[in-house]
């Protein structure tokens, strides 16, 4: 039973390319033969690699020309020697600027539906930034290491940064810095330029047009300029502002100092080429990436307190982040309703107490109350509302103080949330089987239960719950959602 | 209701909440206070008062980082090579409550608050029973009879709890171990016969009780001996028709139940499902299918 | 054979050679739970004295447990060199005690004669000597081995590294690994006691070490004390084991209860030869321990001392690079209180010692004995006296997975500054490339484990 992986696919549909693996997921059982079961994935391989495909467009280039790329994925899959029931877990994820094509959402979704069981649409910078540094080896380097290390994965359409310090994700930015922001022909002639980077052109006062000519000294301007305020706001040079036209997106105020960068993504393979010398050789791939790549060394050089790293994996990096890192599994003493399972994309709700809070009655019921109205303020009444809850804080318990809780919670959730047939809880500490035993109690099977734990959310997450696995954990997958500008 | 909607509802919701926290933050953090001024009076030592601490560390985040990743006594620093004071008063307390515990008797009033009778086993005494296993596996005659005047014959669950090696083991986690295993048993549709205690008891003496009440699933709630981390560490042993001649490989157990390892609730919740698996699969030890 | 002393106006007439041997033996609440002690003290001298003047023919003659019955009587029958036993065969008791006492038989003589020795003479003359006679015996015998590194050498103790966790987390094994080496401890084996005995849990820590051993440079060994077969699994799936690792009883039957044969450890034998990652030729670790082998109701009636010295006369067939009896371990029924303890301790070492064994002690003792703390350090210096060579290290002396203690970073550290003894000479190098160690003195950075993050 523990011999079999845990199947797992990456798909990242980025601005310029889309990369698909396999992954095989090793679980097994960590706990001694005394104690409560305990699972782990203890191995992440990948199986199958996809070559760089160039990412399907309609005509405007404003859609995803969704055939094409099902065409392209079924392919794959033979390839790979899989099927579809055989997949488990995984993520698609869509990056960059095609993240903002008219259908994104919606070709997220279906190929959600479609690649496998479990397989869910990641939404958010943030995640692709920290998924991205997994790929690339700047995570697990940070556990080795005292340094702060940020990676920069930079593809065609952003830069996402993550900064990790001793196996703890600090925070992520994504910037508006990308490849194929600017298109242009063999000439230097612009083909295209992204609505998303007209902002900061403009406030640069570069005031561009599609069949403008550019020269080498001009194209290195815009390239300098862009690496140079993206390592400035990175240093700390220039605050973090939701004004600036640079920024994307960021999960953070405060960026704290960087002692080591890792380059992924497609600019950071280009690194490794050689630098441009001439218009020609910028624009070998129709597009500014060689010699924004090229910038970047130069600019990060101004910056000698912080060293360059070389990423382990560079274009493939989000994918294999997506494909390998992005499922975690439960704790294996659980309470859940199977017919439930799998449920997608819930929203977290947190209920943070602790002891001290847990023991002074009125205390806690109020908290709960006062999460739930505001919870249910948000909400249609007249239908099924999914969400779940996340109880964080309490370190360890007595049998009856965790029995008020499950009464309270759940005679609250009835009042709030009366067309409800299900409640989802989530423990960061392991007590998700007692307390799902006392909810069970408490419902009488009038609603369905599941309660889980050791796994961390946060506040804004979503989360998705996969169907049990060797009866008794669950795979999960936490969503992070970076704070979004607009 | 589409993905959209609801990431809209959760970002009205971080914005909203974002605003109400420091208000929040304020009033815990007076309450926090409240408590900490409560329990200085209460307690002369906190605990983290025994933490020693290397004065200069090459790498001073790096200490608390190594500390949380064992429970081991590790950063404490020395003076020459001898361990500071408060590590070894710390190492001395610890020992000390160690060897209370095996010495220690649970008290009957914890006992009466679960309806628990108490029979003993032919340990004696507690120097017999630590040189003479044996003793401790075989109840007293008057035991027996006790057993068979009040006990329900032929139970699906029998639930026994004995002090073994740490009386505190029982003191301190039956009131949380003990409702959530008979609520395990509700959940899983298990019923049980008449719990007792057994006093001076060893593991084995399931296989005696076993023969005597002829359960399907017997669940003996013991002290373990103790150690530094805990003294208070209990173990569930659990077998499938217990009867003498069974072999250690037969039981199943749970041990290190604690506040500290594996939570007492946690456990208790975790044994029901056990138990049905073994009634289930007429098995229990190595044979049974977890 | 004489069986039979008349002391002090009463005749005391004992029925075999097992029976000597048992009612010999100092008090310990084992033998007492086998039911083969002496009745009271006087017997015990009676026993004693009928011993000592036995030969050592006599105690060849009449084996315990005849090597046509277990296999463990063969290996120590096989093993002696016919020559040198025809040599002092008729030797009493008695004159090999005085013999291994006397001022002119040093290292080299003791090395001689124990070729012609079996396990049971070893524990025969260990019955009647004093806990000084154990120690200023064992004292004068040398037993060096090599891994990757050389230990055992005179004016040396070593210490293991045991950074147990109580469910074999990486980070946690490595933290107290850390703790260790910033007090100089680790040179004998960086050893783990797992919690969990799978291949793959087994292959990890095994990995982890080495990786570990590799980034700093450390001359040490890495070990993983699991099942010996979770071990070979691990090995042959690219696990890096320096030694192996196998605990060990005095009788077949014992050895059965522990899984384990001679077939079973030569098979084992032959592949960490092959696969294993030390340099050698010295590459098992044994763990031994006075009890074991009532606990598993395989003693023939045979005293604990007895059983244990068997255990090294079967450790011998492998040339070990170490041997560690777990000497308070297993619980007050085998050894009720320190008094217990120590004189096991003594014996144990200088039995192993005696066998030409590089014996260490895991100083020890659970909670429901009767022993604390400075009972440990007392035998520690004794041990340390007596020219051991290792003991345990474990962070503050609790072990955290265990659930017992055993001798601390500090007591090691300690134990080298009163008795002028150092770490094992390539450690030591090591120590002081690093700073942590300065002429056989722990530095100021000594004892801070960030050192190593």
């Amino acid at each position: 039973m523990e011999d079999r992986p845990i199947i797992s696919v990456g798909i990242d549909i980025g601005t310029s390319t889309t990369k698909f693996i396999v992954s095989h997921l090793k679980y097994a059982k960590v706990s001694n033969r005394f104690s409560l079961p305990r699972y782990e994935i203890v191995e992440r391989k990948i199986v199958y690699e996809s070559p760089m495909y160039p990412t399907p467009l309609r005509e405007k280039r404003n859609e995803i020309n969704l055939e094409v790329l099902k065409t392209w994925l079924e392919e794959q899959y033979e390839e790979a020697g899989i099927n579809v029931s055989d997949i488990k877990s995984g993520a698609v994820i869509i990056t960059g600027e095609t993240a903002t094509k008219k259908n994104a959402q919606n070709i997220v979704h279906y190929l959600a539906e479609k690649a496998g069981d479990f397989v869910v649409a990641v939404a958010g910078a943030s995640l692709e930034g920290v998924l991205a540094g997994k790929g690339s080896g700047a995570f697990s380097r940070s556990r080795e290491v005292r340094e702060i290390i940020a990676n920069i994965d930079i593809g065609g359409g952003t830069a996402n940064v993550a900064i990790f310090h001793r196996g703890k994700v600090l925070g992520t930015i994504t910037y508006h810095v990308g490849g194929r922001l600017i298109e242009l022909n063999r000439d230097g002639e612009i083909t295209f330029i992204s609505p998303s980077i007209e902002p900061w052109l403009r406030s640069k006062n570069y005031l561009l047009s599609v069949k403008q000519k550019l020269d080498f000294r001009h194209i290195q301007q815009i390239a300098r300029e862009m690496c140079n305020d993206m390592l400035n706001s990175l240093t700390g040079q220039k605050p973090i502002s939701v004004d600036d036209p640079l920024i994307h997106s960021a999960s953070m105020q405060m960026i704290p100092d960087i002692d080591e960068v890792m380059i992924s993504g497609g600019i950071g393979l280009l690194l490794e080429k050689e630098a441009p010398k001439t218009i020609n050789d910028v624009t070998i791939y129709g597009d500014v990436g060689p010699l924004l790549a090229h910038e970047l060394i130069t600019q990060l050089k101004k910056f000698p307190f912080i060293k360059l790293n070389k990423a382990l994996q560079t274009s493939r990096a989000t994918v294999i982040g997506a494909g390998m890192q992005s499922t975690e599994i439960s704790g294996a003493t659980i309470c859940v309703t199977s017919s439930r399972l799998p449920l997608r994309n819930l929203p977290i709700m947190i209920l943070e107490l602790n002891n001290e809070q847990l023991r002074n009655r009125e205390y806690m019921y109020k908290q709960i109350t006062d999460s739930l109205t505001e919870w249910s303020n948000y909400f249609l009444e007249e239908q099924e509302t999914p969400f779940a809850v996340h109880i964080r804080g309490i370190a360890s318990c007595s049998y009856a103080e965790l029995k008020e809780l499950a009464q309270s919670l759940f005679f609250c959730y009835k009042q709030y949330f009366p067309h409800n047939s299900f409640l989802v809880v989530i423990c960061e500490n392991d007590i998700a089987k007692a307390l799902g035993q006392l909810l069970m109690l408490q419902s009488n099977n009038k609603v369905d239960i599941i309660s889980i734990d050791q796994i961390t959310v946060e506040q804004g997450d979503y989360i998705d719950i996969g169907e049990v696995i060797n009866q008794s954990v669950v795979p999960v997958i936490v969503k992070t959602l970076a704070f979004m500008k607009n | 209701m589409s993905e959209v909607d609801i990431q809209r509802i959760v970002e009205k919701v971080l914005v909203e909440l974002r605003n109400r926290m420091e208000e929040k933050q304020q009033l815990e953090e007076q309450h926090e206070r409240e408590v900490e001024s409560e329990n200085e009076q209460l307690f002369s030592y906190d605990v983290m008062d025994w933490v020693t601490n290397v004065p200069t560390p090459k790498f001073p985040k790096g200490i608390e980082e190594l500390r949380k990743a064992t429970p081991a006594r590790i950063g404490v620093w020395r003076t020459g090579t001898r361990p500071l004071t408060k590590t070894i008063l710390k190492l001395q307390l610890d020992h000390a409550a160690a060897v209370d515990a095996v010495s220690g008797e649970v008290l009957d009033s914890l006992l009466k608050e679960f309806n628990l009778f108490t029979v003993e086993t032919c340990y004696e005494n507690k120097e017999v029973y630590l040189k003479r296993p044996d003793k401790g596996r075989i109840l007293t005659e008057e035991a027996v009879k006790t057993i068979k005047e009040r006990c329900i014959k032929n139970p699906q669950v029998q639930i026994v709890v004995s002090d073994g090696l740490s009386a505190s083991a029982i003191e301190a986690n039956l009131r949380d171990i003990y409702p959530s295993l008979l609520d395990s048993l509700k959940v899983n549709g298990l019923t049980q016969g008449t719990p007792f205690f057994v006093k001076g008891g060893r593991v084995a003496c399931m296989d005696h009780i076993g023969e005597i009440l002829q359960p399907e699933v017997l669940v003996l709630l013991i002290g373990e001996r103790p150690g530094l981390v805990s003294a208070n560490s209990m173990s569930a042993y659990m077998c499938y028709r217990p009867r003498k001649g069974i072999v250690e490989s037969e039981r199943t157990v749970i041990s290190n139940i604690h506040s500290g390892g594996t939570s007492p609730i946690e456990a208790g919740a975790h044994i029901g499902t056990i138990l049905r698996k073994m009634i289930e699969q007429k098995a229990s030890g190595v044979h049974l299918e977890l | 054979m004489k069986t039979s002393v008349r002391l002090m106006g009463k005749t005391y007439q004992f029925q075999s050679l097992k029976e000597i041997m048992a009612k010999a033996n100092e008090e310990k609440s084992g033998d007492q739970l086998a039911g083969i002690h002496a009745q009271d003290t006087q017997e015990r001298i009676a026993a004693r004295h009928v011993l000592s003047e036995l030969t050592l023919a006599d105690i060849r003659n009449n084996p315990l447990l005849p090597p046509e019955e277990d296999e463990v009587s063969r290996v120590i029958e096989e093993g002696v060199n016919e020559k040198i036993y025809a040599s002092i065969r008729n030797w009493t008791v008695a004159e090999l005690r005085e013999y291994l006492l006397s001022p002119n038989v040093t290292n080299n003589e003791i090395s001689h004669i124990r070729r012609g020795l079996t396990s049971e003479m070893i524990a025969a003359v260990t019955k009647i000597m004093t806990n000084l006679d154990l120690i200023q015996a064992a004292s004068k015998i040398t037993v060096e081995t090599r891994c990757n590194t050389t230990i055992g050498q005179k004016g040396r103790l070593a210490g293991r590294a045991q950074p147990n966790h109580p469910n074999d987390s990486l980070q946690g094994i490595k933290a107290a690994i850390f703790e260790a080496l910033s007090y100089g401890v680790g040179d004998a084996v960086i050893g783990i006691n797992p919690v969990i005995d799978t291949v793959e849990s087994v292959k990890a820590i095994l990995n982890m070490t080495k990786e570990l051993m590799d980034k700093w440079d450390i001359p040490t060994q890495n070990c993983v004390l699991a099942h010996v077969t979770t071990q070979m699994r691990a090995i042959k799936q690219g696990g890096t084991a320096d030694l192996l690792f196998q605990s060990l009883a005095g009788t077949e039957l014992g050895n059965k209860a522990f899984g384990i044969s001679v077939d079973l450890l030569d098979e084992a034998n032959e592949l960490i030869l092959k696969e294993g990652t030390a340099a050698g030729p010295n590459v098992w670790y044994f763990e031994t321990g006075q009890g074991s082998e009532l606990s598993a109701d395989a003693h023939h009636g045979i005293d604990q001392l007895t059983l244990e010295s068997r255990c090294y006369g079967l450790a011998k067939r492998y040339n070990p690079f170490m041997v560690n009896t777990v000497v308070g371990f297993i619980g007050p029924e085998y050894l009720y209180n320190s008094k217990q303890v120590i004189r096991a301790g003594l014996e144990d070492h200088f039995m192993g010692k005696l066998h030409g064994l590089p014996m260490g002690v895991d100083v020890c003792y659970t909670n429901h004995m009767k022993a604390d703390q400075n009972d440990m350090e007392n035998l520690a210096v004794l041990l340390a006296a007596a020219g051991v060579n290792f003991l345990i290290g474990v962070a503050m002396a609790d072990d955290c997975m265990l659930n017992y203690q055993s001798t601390s970073f500090h007591d090691i550290a300690t134990l080298r500054e009163v008795l002028s003894l150092r770490p094992a000479p390539e450690f030591e190098k090591w120590l002081e490339k690093m700073g942590i160690m300065e002429h056989g003195k722990l530095t100021s950075i000594a004892g801070d484990p960030t050192f190593f993050l």
